[in-house]
């Protein structure tokens, strides 16, 4: 069953004089893998960053699983299971690889003041669920050997993969991914999003940012093409390498 | 109660000029090295101390004593961001760090002058009588403090906007990594802003404690209303920072009035700039800078 | 002076200034929120216990009323600076620690203005020996260290500790994993300031007399210096710098006695500690103890399926 998660509409940002998205309209189905790509600069992060409430936008409205988002603080959003893992990875460098995993879990009990002091009770099984849950991913991230290193000793490659792994703990409905294939080498890309298609039967939706589109085209169900802070293109992945748009938008100028 | 109008809109200038002086160091340091140098109180303190040695011990008089308070202080400036801030930024240390740090200087500091020069009061010999012009009565010492903030505002302005240095610091307050990619000796700058901050802030002291007194404590009591000063007028920003002052030093001379007309201490004129820089931080966190394009 | 008692004494200073050490590590050890006021909440307490401990109030009612006064202070002041960088609500809450220092000091009724107050004890039993009134203000001093030990230990090992420490270490990207940031600063600020308020209280009775100047902001950073010292995030750490710290100043002070030196002791002693800060964070910023991991049981359980692994 296919049901509307995320409905951008006429969503625009700008920066002082400059559209960095403008006009966007797009909707994002349950079930499937949604791929965004487009040149540098074209507002695919700040895109996602609207979505998010990081930014306000400054006209149209973001709807969450019918629900209006646009005014909503970062961590109002991430409640409602709308999550994110940053291009660059924003880690706790100080906290274990372990703890950078757990501290992205969802309604967390252990995370109020009165439970962790006076109902210890209340939250031990959680805690233990997610640490199976942890071990699971950092297994598939193939990080498992690092659950106790400093996330800030981790080498690029291990921080991104980390930065996915975060975003998987929140047992998301839609998970927004920025770029998890890059910096990373090939075949662990793929890996990946093997990774990302095993959890999409799991019913998990993805919205993905992707410059590696060789990878990103195996996967993804539906593509949307940005250019200069607008969709231009947008189709089955097929579909769009078949559209001369699609080509003037990497190759033109 | 009959209250002088006037006499209180000439006391306001005269405040909102010691705090100027006062706080334009400490801001431009702060929008550069991005950190609060809690320890700019005692170059005020130093200033004061060093004037008095010139002006008093060695008999030169207050003019003197400005520039070598300048001088000096500016040369403490430089050693003190070279010896403590620079290594400790090079180490990766955080804001917090540097803000204790800073604390931690302005202790060295404060009782290294309080074993040099003892804890009681000093005083400058120079008198300034004070006479009436008009309905204010005024002293020599305010015109003089008024005159040299109004030349620093227009000296600053004309560094910062005319001047290579001058539109190098601007460059680096706003993007460092744009001022560097450009060339910019961005070492040279902050160094030449803790020169001038510092040296700024050691004469501010020698005003300050040329009518009244000198003792260790002497810029920690107006570090304060010199920080709500920085805040209000936008961290680094050298023009909301005159604007600032002078709103501050009109709060607060309003606020006397108010606070003699209640019966209640003067001291509380302290909270006056506390309240402004609450206020501040509630409605406009980004201070007046807005309002004035760039440094 | 008995020179058991000297010690004990020193004891029970060791006690008070422990606890107000762990209510700073909470907020800058794992909050990473910069409390440049603490003398504010010691000061707080202190009064409070004063006052009401004047009018009858039974001592512990009046240690809780100090606490709580003090988080609802500290909870009040930290509302502008919340959702703003450390440096702004170090600025804020230095200028709250001299505007109450002021007030108390300008408004004679609150507590006898610059004349102070005096303060009677929690605990007085008639013709006893100082070595055993000292003894029982050590009993209640280290009881309320177990209690305010234990629960920080409690907190900062929960998954509740794990938040905090990660606003503490990005603040934006913990905002964006759904941590409400202002919320937990505001609940770390009001519960460290009802420690240190607690510790005033504690210092008030044990002194048995308080005047404004005993509230410098001298008192707030010799806590910074026992926290930085014994290591940030770390609990013990914290007791381990007000240990070390407090020895060093009755040190210094035993030592004047005995020692002629070119300069001031009493200045020379703040010099040291402005050194001695410089030098902690230059060569030593993670002090003396390395901040402590979160440990719940999800920690046990990875370890356990390590474990299981390896013996395969």
């Amino acid at each position: 069953m296919e049901e509307t998660l995320l409905r951008i509409s006429e969503v625009s940002k700008h920066f002082g004089g400059v559209y960095a998205v403008n006009g966007v309209s797009l909707d994002i189905k349950s079930g499937s893998i949604w791929g965004l790509v487009g040149p540098n600069g074209s507002g695919k992060t700040t895109l996602f960053n609207t979505v998010l409430g990081l930014f306000r936008p400054d006209e149209g409205t973001i709807y969450f699983d019918g629900r209006c988002i646009s005014n909503l603080a970062p961590h109002e959003i991430y409640a409602l299971g709308l999550v994110n893992a940053f291009q660059l990875p924003r880690l706790f460098p100080g906290l274990s690889v372990l703890d950078n995993m757990l501290v992205a879990a969802r309604g967390h009990q252990g995370d109020r003041l009165l439970n962790s002091l006076f109902l210890r009770k209340s939250w031990q099984r959680q805690e233990a669920e997610l640490a199976d849950k942890a071990v699971e991913a950092l297994e598939l991230l193939q990080l498992e050997h690092l659950a106790f290193s400093q996330a800030g000793e981790l080498s690029g490659g291990q921080r991104k993969l980390l930065e996915v792994g975060r975003g998987l703990m929140a047992s998301p409905t839609l998970l927004l991914l920025d770029e998890p294939a890059a910096g990373v080498n090939p075949k662990l890309g793929r890996r990946i999003f093997e990774g990302i298609e095993d959890l999409r039967r799991k019913g998990l939706s993805f919205f993905i940012i992707e410059h590696r589109l060789e990878i990103l085209f195996d996967f993804a169900h539906w593509v949307y093409v940005m250019d200069k802070g607008k969709i231009v293109v947008q189709g089955k992945p097929e579909e769009v390498v078949e559209n001369p748009a699609f080509y003037q938008v990497y190759l033109g100028e | 109660m009959a209250v002088n109008w006037a006499q209180v809109l000439f006391n306001s200038a005269v405040t909102g000029s010691l705090y100027l002086i006062g706080a334009v160091g400490l801001t431009l340091t702060y929008g550069l090295s991005n950190f609060p140098n809690f320890a700019h109180a005692e170059f005020i303190t130093l200033g004061a101390f060093v004037g008095y040695l010139v002006a008093e011990t060695l008999g030169l008089g207050l003019v003197p004593a400005l520039v070598v308070a300048f001088l000096f202080g500016g040369i403490v400036g430089i050693l003190c961001y070279r010896g403590i801030f620079q290594p400790l930024a090079k180490r990766g240390a955080t804001i917090i760090h540097l803000m204790v740090a800073s604390i931690a200087l302005g202790f060295i500091l404060r009782y290294s002058i309080g074993a040099l020069w003892g804890w009681s009061p000093l005083y400058f010999s120079t008198a300034w009588p004070s006479f009436d012009v008009g309905p204010l009565r005024v002293t020599a010492l305010w015109l003089w403090l008024i005159f040299a903030a109004v030349s620093l505002a227009l000296i600053m302005h004309f560094v910062l906007v005319k001047t290579k240095i001058g539109r190098a610091i601007r460059a680096t307050s706003s993007n460092p990594e744009l001022a560097l990619a450009s060339g910019i000796n961005i070492d040279r700058v902050i160094l030449i802003t803790w020169f001038i901050g510092a040296g700024l802030a050691a004469t501010a002291g020698i005003f300050r404690s040329a009518g009244t007194q000198i003792w260790p404590m002497t810029g920690w009591d107006i570090i304060l209303p010199i920080f709500a000063v920085v805040i209000l007028g936008g961290i680094g920003n050298f023009y909301g920072s005159i604007a600032a002052a002078f709103i501050i030093g009109l709060a607060e001379n309003l606020g006397v009035v108010a606070l003699m007309a209640l019966g209640l201490s003067t001291e509380y004129r302290i909270a006056i700039a506390f309240l402004i820089l609450i206020i501040t931080l509630i409605v406009r966190p980004q201070g007046l800078a807005m309002l004035f394009r760039r440094a | 002076m008995d020179p058991l008692v000297y010690v004990l004494d020193l004891v029970v200073f060791i006690g008070i200034f422990s606890i107000v050490s762990l209510s700073l590590n909470l907020e800058f050890g794992f909050a990473g929120l910069a409390n440049f006021g603490k003398v504010a909440f010691v000061l707080v307490g202190a009064y409070t216990y004063a006052i009401l401990s004047q009018i009858g109030i039974p001592f512990y009612l009046c240690l809780i009323a100090g606490a709580s006064i003090s988080a609802i202070v500290g909870f009040l002041v930290s509302l502008p600076t919340l959702k703003l960088r450390a440096d702004y609500l170090a600025i804020v809450f230095l200028t709250v620690g001299e505007i109450l220092r002021l007030i108390v000091k300008s408004e004679d009724w609150i507590g006898g203005g610059v004349w102070g107050m005096t303060v009677s004890p929690a605990i007085s039993l008639a013709g006893i020996s100082a070595r055993i009134d000292t003894l029982v203000n050590i009993g209640l001093v280290y009881f309320c260290l177990f209690i305010c030990f234990l629960v920080v230990q409690l907190l900062t090992n929960s998954p509740y500790g794990r938040v905090i420490r990660a606003i503490r270490e990005d603040e934006v990207a913990a905002e964006a994993l759904g941590k409400d940031r202002a919320k937990y600063r505001g609940q770390m600020l009001a519960l460290g300031s009802a420690i240190a308020g607690l510790g005033g209280g504690l210092y008030a009775q044990y002194l048995q007399f308080i005047d404004p100047y005993m509230f410098m902001p001298m008192l707030t950073f010799t806590v910074w210096i026992m926290v930085l010292l014994g290591g940030p995030a770390n609990n013990w750490g914290a007791l381990l710098g007000a240990g070390l710290v407090m020895l060093f100043d009755r040190g210094a002070n035993v030592a004047k006695d005995y020692v002629t030196l070119a300069i001031d002791p009493s200045n020379l002693q703040y010099i040291m500690f402005g050194a001695l800060i410089i030098l902690v964070l230059l060569y030593r910023p993670q002090g003396l103890l390395r901040e402590s991991q979160v440990k719940t049981k999800a920690m046990e359980i990875v370890r356990r399926g390590r474990d299981a692994v390896k013996n395969k």
